[in-house]
């Protein structure tokens, strides 16, 4: 028998890539410096020869972005710019990412990772011009719509790194409505699925892919039409690297892009000890799920469901930073369950606007970090997910990393860096299904979806309509392309002084997405990314500030619409007063205090997306008026809000057309409110008694009772803090 | 990079015109910030007690009498910090539609069977020093327990004496509570 000869790996020195991983892990647990770099030295030798290595390469990223953005046929590509390329190690360890929304710092890697633990140099073969596709969120990402595609990129004999793009589908076959279905139960629903596929060779899409996709999806043609300006990209992004490396050498190249990382982990160290104080943070998301009364294909998702989910940071000594959501509820048949893995993009996307906004961000940024691995079997980290849809990880990933923003921003303020203190909220959306103005039969969901108001900062008001924290960059594009797409008409877009989490700094205002079906023969819609039928308020004002207002999601019927168009009576465009906005005189508002999960929808129905903002900071009565005069001058607020929440009285001047603050009715507002207070306020004890009581005897509604269950079933820890917390006796138990 | 007292002061006061707030958010971060924050917190307050560390708009960590405790800049003081300040507050407890409301108007405001706005004031000053929403029956959250020993000693590079256990200590006040109220109600 002939003596097998060990291959030649692809990777450095001759090594597989899976020696490379191992070698590139071992080094770091041994030494705590990335791939052993424990005196790095390349850059700094010639930092200027190592600025211009690196923005050459981010320059690649940025301008490969670009090329996508001119080839693309869609919205999400081209108006609202939902795309991100990165550059990675061959082990898959991120270099630099583009411009873009930087959630797939690590998840895009987490493919490569799990490709060379599944021996694809050997089983699939990786090779020049190789183009694999992933969007499996068992694998590694968010959910399937964002589809990853990957490219090695190879000097020599040799490969050198990889170049991926990630790009927001509009369509990838789920269930609609929408391409993130929220009633979508099992895995099938989620739509296609790949798993690191070999889409093409030699730089060409293969055709027996493209058959699979014109077969397969409504918006094939958007799809492939963005492989193809992904493909494009990367390829530009390789011919550059490859230039790079002429230019450098690649030893330079090597050693270089290794550094980059283990120097941003050493950057990010630093911050911390610089901006944060040590110790421990704690907060809370609770996650509703009202799916008793949505049409599902799986009878036991049929019910509503509360979840809690605990969060700590520890900040610790040595400049580390640990996640911990011990308490997590358990995991449900519903599309909101998260993937450990997933966890990653809600910290990656934060972490990237929080700390490491400088252009820098890579795997070194996540390096100090650590999610300590949910509880098996909370929703956070389901045994089962392989048969679960994972379309909708967004809803608590949104909640959570927008307080954990927060949460962060507590630590800011607290070391005087009070102007980096932000933080968001989830936001709502519609999506539908059924036939678009041209006869075709597709999902559609349109972008305008975070436009609510940032949390306030230590140092003003948050920003107005512009905290998407899915994307540091929160620009919808031009509203009359979308109306292209979508059989809709953009009937108004404006502020809601209501939205506002109140405080000295409020945060910024929202506003509602008001759209008419036009031309829109039959079909459904359900709510997106949050769903806007919370409950339960997000815990997001800081020191005395306000969350914002209960988000929502309406859909309003017009009695008679053409009746109304022929009287010239005005069309609803703004929510106005939210005690009236429900009894409109020409239509019925649908109030959905339930996830919108499929609904009937018809033409010249008003779908209306009403998002709630942020948190404020610090008591709304210490609010300077000249910002309560400015907000009035402007429309962000009235003088009922002024009154009421600032104790601030105003009233406008018809001659000289503005707001007068009235100092001494204010000062007197804000005495009264001092002593109602006072004498509203009971001590902690004496509320604690009341509320023991009520925990003592269950009375509270089954949903929160089965929710508190829930966690205390997955979690010891959780349970003793309850129980030490309302002083219950050992075998309480709810 | 560093930045005058008075800058930092117009900073914290909403008074630096937003091309300098930017500049301050772009530029890499001063590292004497803490030290002169500590400062001019310090000049602000009335009373003497050395500030450790700003954990709020009003409430600080002060060192008294060999102590470390939260007091308020009105002078109100809270107890231990590693006991959750919240606990020695007064409370008010939005747990019903009406008094959601007089915040959160019609389709803005929760479901108070699910929902409970607790608002924690000084008893000294009535400053709403916190807003806290969680669901009903969640226990009262300890945002924030500093180590501040590590913080002054691995950090700031001059430890603190009297070193206390990094320990949340708020649990005993509340079995406490719990056996004070059982035998009053036996």
């Amino acid at each position: 028998m002939a003596k097998r000869t060990k291959r030649k790996g692809i990777g450095d020195g001759g090594r597989t890539l899976k020696q490379m991983l191992e070698d590139n892990r071992r080094l770091l647990r041994e030494t705590g410096c990335y791939a052993g770099i424990t005196e790095p030295h390349v850059l700094r030798d010639d930092p200027v020869k190592a600025e211009l290595f690196q923005w050459r390469l981010l320059s690649s990223l940025i301008s490969g972005r670009q090329t996508a953005r001119m080839i693309s046929g869609s919205p999400y590509v081209r108006e609202m710019a939902e795309l991100c390329m990165g550059l990675y190690t061959p082990e898959g360890d991120n270099v630099l990412q583009s411009t873009g929304i930087q959630v797939h710092v690590r998840l895009m890697g987490d493919n490569v990772t799990w490709m060379i633990g599944n021996n694809y140099e050997e089983d699939v073969g990786i090779n020049e011009g190789d183009l694999f596709v992933a969007n499996d969120p068992v694998i590694a990402g968010v959910h399937s719509v964002d589809v990853y595609d990957i490219m090695p990129i190879f000097w020599e004999d040799g490969l050198v790194a990889w170049v991926i793009t990630v790009i927001h589908e509009m369509d990838c076959g789920g269930v609609s409505p929408g391409c993130m279905p929220v009633t979508a139960v099992e895995r099938g629903a989620d739509g296609l699925k790949f798993c690191c596929e070999k889409m093409g060779t030699d730089d060409k899409i293969r055709r027996d892919f493209e058959i699979k996709i014109e077969i397969s999806l409504d918006l094939a043609a958007h799809f492939l039409l963005d492989r193809k300006s992904a493909v494009a990209s990367n390829i530009r992004v390789r011919e550059e690297v490859k230039n790079i490396i002429r230019e450098y050498g690649v030893d330079y190249f090597k050693k270089a892009t290794r550094e980059l990382i283990e120097e941003e982990r050493r950057n990010q160290i630093a911050r911390i000890k610089q901006r944060t104080v040590p110790g421990r943070y704690r907060d809370v998301v609770p996650l509703e799920l009202y799916m008793a009364r949505v049409p599902v294909s799986w009878l036991p998702a049929k019910k509503d469901v509360l979840r809690l989910i605990p969060m700590q940071m520890d900040i610790l000594p040595e400049g580390r930073l640990v996640l911990d959501f011990d308490g997590a509820g358990e995991w449900g048949w519903h599309s909101m369950n998260v993937t450990p893995k997933g966890l990653w993009g809600g910290l990656s996307i934060c972490i990237v606007q929080a700390l490491s906004y400088d252009g820098r961000g890579n795997l070194g940024s996540l390096l100090p970090c650590e999610i300590k691995t949910p509880t098996v079997d909370s929703i956070l980290n389901p045994s089962q997910i392989k048969k679960l849809a994972t379309n909708y990880p967004w809803a608590p990933k949104l909640d959570i990393f927008s307080l954990w923003c927060g949460t962060l921003g507590t630590a800011f303020y607290m070391r005087g860096f009070r102007e980096e203190v932000f933080n968001c909220v989830s936001s709502s959306g519609w999506q539908l299904a059924g036939y678009d103005q041209f006869g075709n039969k597709r999902p559609m969901q349109a972008g305008g979806i975070g436009n609510f108001g940032g949390g306030a900062t230590g140092v003003g008001d948050g920003v107005d309509t512009g905290a998407w924290m899915a994307t540091p960059e929160t620009d919808l594009g031009n509203w009359e392309v979308w109306e292209l797409f979508v059989p809709q008409l953009f009937m108004s877009r404006i502020l809601e002084p209501y939205s506002v989490g109140y405080g000295r700094y409020r945060s910024g205002v929202a506003i509602p997405s008001m759209d008419m079906l036009h031309r829109f023969s039959e079909g459904i819609g359900s709510a997106a990314i949050g769903c806007g039928h919370d409950r339960i308020l997000p815990n997001i004002g800081l020191f005395g500030g306000y969350p914002g207002g209960k988000r929502n999601t309406f859909l309003v019927r017009y009695h008679n619409f053409e009746d109304m168009i022929a009287k010239r009576l005005p069309l609803i465009h703004e929510i106005g007063n939210p005690r009236e906005f429900k009894n409109q005189k020409y239509a019925d508002v649908i109030y959905f205090d339930y996830t919108v999960g499929a609904v009937e929808v018809r033409d010249k129905d008003l779908t209306v997306a009403d998002n709630g903002s942020a948190g404020g900071l610090g008591d709304p009565i210490e609010r300077d008026p000249a910002l309560q005069k400015a907000d009035l001058d402007t429309g962000l607020t009235n003088a009922e809000i002024s009154r009421n929440v600032y104790c601030i009285e105003a009233r406008y001047d018809e001659k000289a057309k503005e707001w007068k603050i009235d100092e001494g009715a204010t000062k007197k507002l804000r005495e009264a409110k001092r002593k109602e207070r006072l004498s509203r306020g009971v001590p902690v004890e004496v509320w604690w008694q009341t509320s023991r009581q009520r925990v003592l005897k269950k009375n509270m509604d089954p949903l929160l009772i089965e929710m508190y269950h829930s966690s205390m079933k997955l979690s010891q820890k959780f349970t003793q803090e309850f129980k030490d917390f309302w002083s219950l006796p050992d075998d309480f138990a709810l | 990079m560093e930045y005058s007292k008075q800058d930092l002061k117009d900073l914290y006061d909403g008074k630096l015109p937003w091309e300098k707030v930017k500049e301050i958010m772009s530029r890499p971060k001063d590292d004497d910030r803490f030290d002169k924050y500590v400062e001019i917190l310090q000049e602000r307050v009335k009373w003497p007690e050395r500030i450790l560390l700003p954990i709020g708009e009003h409430l600080y960590i002060v060192e008294k009498g060999g102590e470390r405790i939260v007091k308020c800049d009105c002078g109100h003081e809270f107890g231990d910090y590693r006991r959750n300040w919240k606990l020695s507050a007064l409370i008010f407890a939005r747990d019903t539609r009406e008094k959601l409301e007089e915040i959160y108007p019609g389709v803005r405001c929760p479901d108070p069977n699910f929902c409970e706005v607790r608002e924690y004031c000084c008893p000294g000053c009535a400053s709403l020093l916190k807003v806290e929403s969680v669901p009903v029956g969640y226990p009262i959250i300890f945002d924030f327990l500093p180590d501040i020993d590590a913080f002054y000693r691995d950090w700031l590079g001059r430890p603190l004496s009297n070193e206390k256990e990094f320990k949340d200590v708020s649990y005993g006040v509340t079995r406490e509570w719990g056996r004070q109220h059982d035998r009053t109600c036996r």
